[in-house]
């Protein structure tokens, strides 16, 4: 039955020709329903991969008072990069925030895996409970660097819970500040973990535990060799999903400690901004990003390749 | 098999302690925004969970710049900020949302753009401020800084990798044979598309929604980079405020991110079942 | 290598009552079908004797005791589950090895045990496959000999066969019966399938909805049936029916049958017909008994019908004869029979079950 002269009940303007064609043509459809994406995606990457590639072989800064299209008056290739190389802040920042990841991550891994081994089964109030253990994750986080700022206070709760003098601070502490970012995060985002963990463990087959149990296997033996290696992709993906974000982390840092005291809490995000904001130094930045998004993507291709091993659990 | 007594009890002890964790600092901050200035910094014996003299003060400050007894004063209220999250996040989920599915749909059924899942993925997987600057040129120049649009905007690409990614997962499981049906009785591929799927996949459509709004009210960088004054998004002000008031003024601040942290917890709250699904990104066979 | 009690067991699920007052004994070493329509709470009872649920009340005993262990990992039971349960993401080596490793037995004796038993299952070219990859069969054999390894006093079978193809059912039932001979393990079979019931068990159990209907060997429950249900249950094609009002008149009764015709019963017969609790009665008997025409006998029961359907099970003629009350199936001397022929069947008395309609229950049955 042709419908392409039929009235569409929607009430829109009855399209003929074109419209109504792109309708019924799959390859057409196709082209105008992914425009919008296609649109947006070169919009973000193309003109800003160009202008950045451009900045970074200059060393122009706004400061200069030139246009950025005339930045290149200010050519400097490859000083920039070098410049980034040699930068002791830089790595500073870096191992600052891979040592933020390095801690946070598995401790998130941990809990959230062992908050998950608990709401397997059954028991009165698991929704209640299942509620409340999820929010810190549904908390905009720089509320929870405020909320941490507070406690972490030297007269705030968590000095007067423990009977630490007011003498004791956290934030502005040289050693404990990275402390008070780091609980700060794996309270944000250990339930993500556990939520995400938890619907992996949930999906093992039960009559695959059932079988294993009545075959003799310890509860703990059942975890490590049946729910453990079928959990495997979604562990991947939390842990993956948790290392890009981590890499990025910024909005409790700014909140709770701007970096400090001095540069001790400065990721590498921080130190981008403060480059960007505090120096300037657009030029520079620029290069460090693009180094970065190089880096990041040779080490995700890599990543991609050792993951893509056939999957053993279909 | 009934599970023993034993297991339940070791279970509700560690439940206990998460829940105490999980509660300890929201509690702190919440009672806090209800307390007058005299209870702010009270150490030793003084501290106390509970506000011993409940006040609205706090909440007065924001809202009307100025609270009895305070000598200090407000230039700007939370009224704007919290109006400009609002707008910024709704349009951009509107806008994150509305691309992604079109474009997801197109890539399930059409087979068309192949590389688009992925190349999307890439927008998450990079530090924000690395690539902001070429960003924050291009917005001056077209005049979207410190604008409604212009940050919405940001929020919709932003968040579209997670609209896309999601509401993928919930198309793949719309079984062909339903569309095809449809397609045998004259259906053109939009109708099917309109008509069909779309009223099928209407909760993960919503749970998709909420959960973009959440991200894109969660926001901090972008509005920091993006906004000045006028469209000030309520986290930035909150941060921009809590420096501004300097070491004190807990209160304030404790009632400032009660008020910004409430409606995505409502909201996720509502969506918490849900919640799985994009997130893996359907490695989970349900 | 134990015997199984089951003693007023009774499992409830809320209102629901899957099994009610279930009473069973199963000896050290038979091999025992549960045999029912879905539902019937065949499935339930296993998973009580494995320990997967836990009885509403009542006892089971191994041996005579209680079992010993608190956790099902120590009862010693092996189970084959319906869909198998094999574990996909492990080989068939691994799979096969599961209850040995678990126990920490020595690698050298866990090879030697794995090999020889996935020989005799003819799987042992498959070892170092992905389990997840096999054929529907191969997962089978698998499942079974992850089970069989590690030698266990009682075996649980749950509908194992019902997701293979026909040939290799018939392949599986023979190893199944050779398996437990062997091992002379006490094997319990869950199956909806009266034909693999009959051929497998020492004795079958039928239940419906919660109740034993009756326990015995094929052949006893076959030709003895306990009440209705079990003379429809088992046997194929299933068994004819016909109910009507038993009347009697002086000395001569005769069966009122549904639908209109009145057929004279023989003594014998009447005589079972009369202990019925009510008038209403249903006389029943095999198709393979039933005699086309009439044999002039005296001890013989006529009916007067059309042949509606002539269906063929392999190189034997079923007749279907309508009658006013109900189809009668024959399946002597319907060799030359047509389709719309009229015919009168006989059915031998000998070969005449007499059931009360009320309880269904049968009349003249000699049971435990």
């Amino acid at each position: 039955m042709p419908n392409n002269n039929h009235s569409n009940h929607t009430g829109a303007p009855e399209a003929v020709g074109y419209w109504s064609q792109v309708g019924s043509s799959p390859e057409r459809l196709g082209f105008w329903m992914t425009l919008p994406t296609v649109l947006l995606l070169l919009f973000i990457v193309v003109f800003p991969a160009i202008m950045q590639v451009y900045l970074s072989i200059t060393m122009w800064s706004p400061l200069d008072g030139t246009p950025w299209y005339l930045a290149y008056q200010n050519f400097d290739f490859p000083g920039q990069y070098w410049r980034a190389l040699l930068d002791e802040e830089l790595w500073n920042a870096l191992g600052r925030t891979l040592l933020i990841m390095v801690v946070t991550i598995p401790i998130q891994f941990a809990l959230g895996m062992g908050l998950a081994t608990l709401f397997v089964d059954e028991f009165p109030g698991k929704k209640v409970f299942y509620s409340i253990l999820l929010t810190p994750m549904m908390i905009v986080p720089a509320v929870t660097g405020l909320i941490f700022y507070l406690c972490f206070q030297s007269t705030g709760p968590i000095n007067n819970h423990l009977g630490l003098p007011v003498s004791f601070s956290w934030l502005t502490d040289t050693d404990r500040a990275m402390i008070t970012i780091m609980v700060a995060d794996i309270w944000q985002w250990t339930p993500l973990m556990f939520l995400i963990l938890l619907a992996g463990m949930l999906s093992v087959p039960n009559d695959q535990i059932l079988a294993a149990r009545l075959l003799g296997a310890s509860e703990v033996q059942i975890f490590r060799r049946i729910v453990l290696p079928r959990m495997k992709s979604v562990i991947i993906i939390v842990l993956a999903l948790r290392t890009v974000e981590s890499f990025k982390i910024f909005d409790s840092i700014s909140v709770m400690t701007k970096g400090g005291p001095g540069v001790q809490t400065e990721t590498i995000s921080y130190y981008i901004y403060r480059l960007t904001f505090g120096d300037f130094e657009w030029g520079y930045v620029a290069a460090i990003g693009l180094s970065i998004l190089i880096g990041l993507t040779v080490l995700a291709v890599q990543l991609l390749k050792l993951g893509a091993k056939p999957d053993s659990n279909k | 098999m009934k599970t023993p007594l034993s297991r339940h009890l070791v279970r509700y002890a560690f439940l206990a302690l998460a829940v105490f964790l999980v509660c300890y600092p929201l509690v702190w901050m919440t009672t806090m925004a209800f307390k007058p200035y005299s209870e702010w910094t009270t150490v030793g014996s003084g501290l106390s969970w509970m506000p011993r003299k409940p006040t609205l003060q706090n909440f007065e400050f924001l809202f009307y710049g100025r609270a009895e007894g305070l000598y200090v004063t407000l230039d700007k209220t939370i009224f704007q900020p919290f109006w400009a999250s609002l707008v910024t996040s709704t349009v951009g989920t509107l806008i994150a949302v509305v691309s992604g599915t079109l474009a997801s749909y197109a890539v399930v059924r059409f087979k068309v753009g192949a590389s688009l899942p992925l190349q999307v993925l890439q927008l998450r997987l990079f530090p924000p401020l690395a690539v902001m600057i070429p960003v924050m040129v291009m917005w001056a120049f077209l005049g979207a800084v410190d604008t409604w649009w212009g940050l919405s905007l940001m929020y919709g690409i932003v968040t579209l990798p997670f609209a896309f990614w999601l509401m993928k997962t919930f198309f793949d499981e719309v079984p062909i044979e339903i569309e095809e049906a449809a397609r045998v009785d004259g259906c053109s591929h939009w109708r099917v598309f309109w008509r069909i799927t779309l009223p099928i996949v209407r909760p993960g459509l919503a749970t998709c929604a909420l959960f973009v709004f959440i991200l894109n009210w969660s926001d901090y960088l972008l509005a920091l980079l993006l906004t000045q004054k006028i469209w000030v998004t309520l986290p930035v002000y909150m941060a921009t405020l809590t420096s501004a008031m300097g070491g004190q003024m807990y209160g304030m601040k404790a009632a400032l991110g009660l008020i910004a942290a409430v409606p995505p917890v409502i909201f996720g709250l509502v969506i918490q079942k849900h919640l799985v699904r994009g997130l893996t990104f359907g490695a989970l066979k349900q | 290598m134990s015997s199984i009690s089951l003693r007023n067991i009774t499992k409830r699920f809320g209102d629901f009552t899957a099994v009610s007052d279930l009473n069973l004994e199963i000896a050290d070493g038979e091999f025992l079908a549960l045999l029912g329509p879905s539902g019937c709470g065949k499935t339930t009872t296993m998973n009580m004797v494995a320990g997967i649920e836990s009885a509403s009340s009542g006892d089971l005993l191994f041996d005579g005791k209680p079992p010993t262990a608190k956790r099902i990992q120590d009862r010693g039971i092996g189970f084959v589950f319906q869909n198998y349960a094999i574990f996909t993401h492990m080989t068939v080596r691994e799979n096969l090895a599961f209850s040995l490793t678990v126990k920490q037995r020595p690698q050298s004796e866990i090879d030697k045990r794995v090999n020889a038993m996935a020989k005799r299952m003819s799987i042992d070219h498959r070892l170092d496959q992905l389990s997840g990859k096999l054929s529907v069969n191969e997962m089978q054999k698998v499942a079974i000999a992850r089970s069989a390894i590690a030698e266990p006093k009682v075996f649980l079978l749950d509908e194992p066969l019902s997701n293979l193809d026909a040939s290799f059912r018939a392949y599986m039932r023979a190893e199944l019966k050779i398996l437990q001979h062997e091992f002379k393990q006490t094997m319990v079979y869950v199956t909806h399938d009266q034909i693999e019931a009959m051929s497998l068990a020492d004795r079958i159990a039928i239940m419906d909805r919660g109740k034993l209907m009756q326990v015995g060997a094929p052949l006893d429950v076959y030709n003895n049936p306990a009440n209705v249900f079990v003379a429809q249950f088992v046997g194929s094609p299933a068994i004819n029916l016909l109910e009507g009002k038993l009347v009697t008149e002086g000395g001569n009764s005769s069966l009122h049958l549904n639908g209109g015709e009145t057929i004279s019963l023989p003594p014998t017969l009447a005589k079972n017909f009369a202990k019925s609790s009510t008038d209403r009665v249903v006389l029943g008997i095999r198709a393979q008994e039933v005699k086309a025409g009439s044999q002039n006998s005296a001890n013989e029961v006529l009916v007067h019908g059309m042949v509606e359907v002539i269906e063929r099970i392999g190189p034997v003629r079923v007749a279907h004869v309508h009658t006013p009350a109900g189809v009668v199936k024959c399946m002597q001397g319907v060799d030359a029979t047509h389709v719309g022929e009229a015919l009168t069947v006989s059915l031998p008395e000998s070969s005449c079950l007499a059931f009360d309609a009320a309880s269904g229950n049968r009349l003249n049955y000699m049971g435990h």
